[in-house]
């Protein structure tokens, strides 16, 4: 073996305190080198170009680069090495100058440890072996999840650019939230008209090929990283075949009734029945433990009323696993309202017509549960309808943050209910007002004259009690005369969605401390999470309103754009994990020691290491019983080689 | 040589690339002095640190080995760092049992941005190595006993 050996001065700031001369006499008698050459700027281009020229004219078998640290220059000499047609992995670079020259004062000790690192690098070089580095194409499709306005718009721009979606929506409709929803602030727009037009391109338009929807779907496991994510998603049953056209016969039919979640359980819906009239995809779902087969029953009425025949409808159709590979994340989950029982003084569940926002938003919705004619707990057309603003939102005892979105959907209420019944009055119960935007302003005056404000002072300055005739009392802190209201709609803090614990945890992404997904930088890069290939956009980084949804999914689509342009390879280093499948017992311990779920035990009982996955840490290695994981360039033998060789 | 008059411990250090091998470089770049006793190896993890390069660091003539690692939470591939302080552990009562003192195996934390911790960590070590002796295993690689003194 001929081992070449490049001495660099660094000018004079290793020549100066390391004796460089009896360095390179005592490196020549090192075993196998053949020669050391004396430089005095390695890494300047004139002398990189001479190191390729003696690469070339004397083809060492292996290179040794005594310098400065390989943290600044090994990639420099790798890239002489390869040009000069070596493989890169056949150097060693020793660090003589930041952990040589510099810190050891005396010139005689600093020449002695040099000389024992070259003799460590000299020995380790030995060991090493040509390694390649693979290129694979990184995987061009998105996962989304989440189909409300912000997956829904990710999922839009993402296939307009050409890229194959799969939007995963764990509910049994896409359109999220707004889609419930008659009006939507600011601009009192309809919910549904507004969104039916893109949902109708996800599922219909001519995007539609492109965009793969999993409804009642959950991200069930992922592995991988930016560029290539393998996902599992589990899909329950909707138990109604694709090619269902809508028609309703089956829920008419149906004799079950349960309440429906849709409508948080204010209205019913059959076991087999669309979640609210007008949800998309247009398919009635079927609820199998509403169902009277469930009781033990053998009703087949969905079946015999179903005019494309009686395989349309599936009874006990499992949960499917399937798998897809994609090379970016989207996540869309949104937020949700705090639970109100968590405010005893309010009453929630106690007193009749005390409800959230989502469920009177519902209410007031022509496809709610009322079908949009909103009516008094006793059945009168109200009166008065008082809203609570900031229920656990600016409360140190809930969530310290304001929620962004209620002061607007409150006046937008206020604007609903002055619009239908004119004659009643709103009173809108508040600590302070936040309105900014555009359109915020305006909507102050949309409640018209029987509107009125009545601030309180501490968060939980509110209490709510039964009144004479049906009607609630609302006392506040402030101890203003109680305002009597026949409908009381409380503004709970927007937290995020169920379940979102658990989604971070499959992808790896850290949440920040009040539970949302973290950015990568809360100001400067809030479309993307912290882990490499994550997206976020929407209420599940922070409470948002639909604007603020549908321009984070855009962003998100537009940073999987910048960072995986379609065609972008992915380097695998070859600095990474193999396991002999010899030695290998499979024990399972690299299993549990990876931290990036790269190692798994095939079926044949042995592990493997998942190149793409793999990072190269090395410590499947260092806890394999058996000595069967080598990680390549950080061999054990090129270890202890090392080992010996400075200790000689 | 005199042990006891001049005795030079040698000290193996396992330095991560990405802290701890950063900081000794900041160390370097800040001209802080440090005993030429240490003889750093990078690796890529202190978790790629098998507790066989240890050992055989001993067998091979060091009296010390230090392992510096990210500080928990900040290692680069996530936990490396608490696996090699879970080996360490368990090693250190390991070598207690055949006579070698723990101190001749130490783990720490430099960051990337701890020049000065990295020069008093290594300084340290080389000098408890120096109070505690060199270490004298016999030509089998247990404790010498003093009987077979090479």
């Amino acid at each position: 073996m001929m081992i070449g050996v490049f001495l660099c001065t660094c000018g004079t700031a290793i020549a100066e305190r390391i004796d460089v001369e009896r360095l390179a006499a005592a490196v020549g008698r090192l075993p196998d080198v053949a020669w050391c050459r004396t430089v005095g700027f390695l890494c300047s281009e004139a002398e990189k170009e001479r190191m390729e020229g003696v690469l070339r004219d004397e083809a060492p078998d292996r290179v040794v680069v005594a310098a400065c640290s390989p943290r600044e220059h090994e990639a420099t000499f790798m890239g002489v090495m390869e040009k000069a047609g070596l493989n890169p992995y056949l150097l060693q670079m020793v660090n003589i100058r930041e952990q040589v020259a510099w810190i050891t004062p005396e010139i005689s000790r600093a020449t002695r440890k040099a000389e024992s690192l070259l003799a460590g690098a000299v020995a380790r070089v030995r060991r090493h072996a040509p390694l390649e580095t693979k290129r694979v194409e990184a995987v061009p499709d998105v996962l989304v999840v989440g189909g409300g306005p912000a997956g829904i718009k990710a999922a839009i721009e993402l296939a307009e650019a050409g890229r194959r979606v799969v939007l995963v929506e764990r509910s049994a409709v896409i359109g999220g939230l707004p889609v419930r929803f008659e009006e939507v602030a600011p601009g009192m727009e309809c919910g549904p008209c507004m969104l039916e037009p893109l949902l109708g391109e996800l599922l219909h338009g001519r995007l539609a090929e492109r965009i793969e929807i999993l409804t009642m779907a959950e991200v069930t496991g992922a592995v991988g990283y930016c560029g290539n994510f393998t996902v599992t998603i589990g899909v329950r049953g909707r138990g109604v075949d694709r090619a269902c056209i809508g028609c309703g016969e089956c829920a008419a039919a149906c004799p079950a009734t349960a309440a429906n979640p849709y409508d948080y359980g204010l209205g019913t819906r059959k076991a087999i029945d669309f979640p609210f009239p007008g949800a998309l995809p247009n398919l009635p779902y079927l609820d199998a433990a509403t169902c009277r087969r469930a009781a033990g029953e053998e009703c087949r009425a969905c079946k015999d009323a179903c005019h494309l025949g009686e395989e349309t409808v599936r009874f006990d159709e499992p949960v499917t696993t399937v798998e897809r590979s994609v090379g970016a994340v989207v996540i869309a989950t949104g937020g949700e309202p705090i639970d109100a029982v968590r405010f005893p003084a309010l009453r929630y569940g106690e007193i009749p017509g005390v409800y959230t926002s989502v469920e009177f938003e519902r209410l007031l919705s022509s496809s709610g549960p009322t079908g949009g004619k909103l009516a008094t707990a006793g059945g009168r057309e109200p009166e008065s309808v008082a809203i609570v603003h900031c229920v656990g939102s600016r409360d140190p005892a809930h969530r310290d943050y304001c929620s962004g979105v209620c002061c607007a959907y409150a006046l937008k209420f206020g604007h609903i209910v002055a619009s239908r019944f004119p004659g009643a009055s709103m009173h809108h119960v508040y600590r302070e007002l936040n309105l900014p935007g555009k359109g915020g302003a305006a909507l102050l005056r949309r409640g018209g004259e029987k509107s009125f404000f009545h601030r309180y002072r501490m968060p939980d300055g509110i209490s709510l009690s039964p009144g004479a005739g049906g009607r609630i009392t609302v006392t506040s802190d402030t101890g203003q005369d109680g305002i009597t209201a026949d409908i009381v709609v409380l503004c709970p803090a927007i937290v995020p969605a169920e379940g979102t614990a658990g989604l971070a945890k499959i992808f790896d992404t850290p949440l920040d401390h009040l539970g949302f997904f973290e950015e990568l930088h809360g100001t400067t890069d809030t479309a993307r999470g912290k882990v490499k290939g994550i997206y976020l956009a929407g209420s599940c980084r922070e409470p948002g309103d639909i604007r603020q949804a549908m321009l984070g999914g855009s962003a998100a689509a537009a940073a999987i754009h910048a960072d995986i342009p379609e065609g972008k390879e992915l380097e695998i280093s070859p600095v990474c994990a193999v396991t002999d499948r010899e030695r290998c017992a499979g024990c399972g311990i690299c299993v549990s020691l990876c931290p990036y779920r790269a190692a798994a035990l095939v079926p044949d009982g042995k592990a493997e290491v998942n190149q793409l996955l793999c990072h190269g840490c090395g410590s499947c290695a260092a806890g394999c019983p058996g000595g069967a994981i080598s990680v390549g360039y950080f061999t054990r033998e090129a270890i202890l080689a090392e080992l010996e060789g400075i200790l000689r | 040589m005199s042990e006891t008059a001049a005795f030079e411990p040698r000290v193996v250090g396992f330095l991560c690339t990405w802290c701890s091998y950063a900081g000794a470089d900041k160390a370097g770049a800040a001209q802080l002095p440090s005993p030429d006793n240490f003889l750093p190896i990078r690796v890529m993890c202190s978790g790629r640190v098998e507790p066989e390069f240890i050992i055989r660091a001993y067998t091979e003539g060091a009296d010390g080995v230090l392992v510096l690692a990210c500080h928990p939470g900040d290692c680069h591939y996530k936990e490396g760092n608490s696996r090699a302080l879970q080996r360490n552990r368990l090693l250190r009562k390991l070598l207690d049992s055949f006579g070698i003192e723990p101190e001749r195996c130490r783990l720490d934390y430099v960051s990337a941005g701890e020049p000065e911790k990295f020069t008093r960590v290594v300084s340290e070590t080389v000098e408890a190595v120096r109070r505690l002796g060199p270490l004298r295993l016999s030509r089998e690689g247990g404790l010498n006993d003093g009987s077979n003194d090479a």
